[in-house]
């Protein structure tokens, strides 16, 4: 029991961790183009622009990665766990910001982590 | 500071994609019951437990639902700022265990509702610090 809720919870990071990194790319892929304005035809024919950059198809592989990985996780759990479990894509987030892309993360931010770290480990005791 | 004063209008849209979100979750959900605690060991398996899933309608609403979901988000970011956006949405932290309970009869804990609030107090530090960041890179 408590080696399968490793198991599952191992398989959340990992889709939360390809969730980090679709949108590594895909936030590198806007900032090469010039962002639209605030209505829904402009934003339609910029993600049509977007299509074009490559980096935009790593980014799609790396959601069709994670939506697998998810599928199988809601399969052997309840969705209430697994979905709050999935948190953890903030702390994937901060940590990419602050290594990878050198980042400054503000003590409020690194404060909400570990509220969320806290939060996950109760849902999951339970 | 924010792009836009949060109107009526907008935090209906913002409300909405919490709920879209809830549906989608519960579709993916949906899609993988019949596949409940699947074993599987080999590439095969794992091929047929995807063919299986894929298959399912439900797995397609959700999915139909994730684009427009996208495009109505991006839409709404570049009109309300991310800091006021993702606190508004972390709201399906709590919508999500709630449609399990009616739709999936899951059983959520007491303990399991402290994790979801620390969770989403957590969430809302974290995107609340968002401005903090815009303000000193100006």
């Amino acid at each position: 029991m408590r080696e399968k809720l490793v198991f599952i919870l191992f398989l959340i990071a990992l889709t939360s961790i390809c969730d980090t990194i679709n949108q590594l790319f895909l936030k590198s892929a806007i900032n090469s183009l010039i962002p639209p304005g605030g209505n829904v035809r402009a934003v339609l024919r910029f993600i049509i622009k977007l299509i074009a950059v490559p980096r935009v198809w790593l980014s799609f592989l790396f959601s069709l990665i994670s939506l697998c990985i998810w599928l199988f996780v809601l399969s052997q759990v309840d969705l209430s766990f697994a979905f709050s479990a999935d948190s953890m894509h903030y702390i994937f987030i901060a940590l990419a910001s602050r290594f990878i892309l050198k980042e400054r993360v503000s003590l409020k931010r690194w404060m909400g982590i570990v509220l969320i770290v806290v939060g996950i480990a109760l849902v999951s005791l339970s | 500071m924010f792009k836009n004063k949060l109107t009526l209008k907008l935090l209906f849209f913002l409300v909405l994609t919490d709920f879209l979100e809830t549906f989608i979750h519960l579709c993916f959900k949906k899609s993988t019951l019949l596949e409940e605690g699947v074993v599987i060991t080999s590439p095969f398996e794992l091929f047929v437990f995807l063919q299986n899933v894929f298959s399912s309608p439900f797995l397609l609403i959700g999915l139909v639902l994730v684009v427009g979901t996208f495009i109505l988000w991006s839409s709404l970011l570049s009109r309300v700022d991310l800091s006021v956006a993702v606190p508004i949405c972390s709201f399906s932290y709590i919508l999500i265990p709630l449609a399990s309970i009616i739709f999936l009869h899951e059983k959520v804990s007491f303990f399991r509702w402290g994790g979801v609030l620390f969770i989403l107090l957590g969430v809302v530090l974290v995107s609340l610090s968002t401005s903090e960041k815009g303000r000193a890179l100006e």
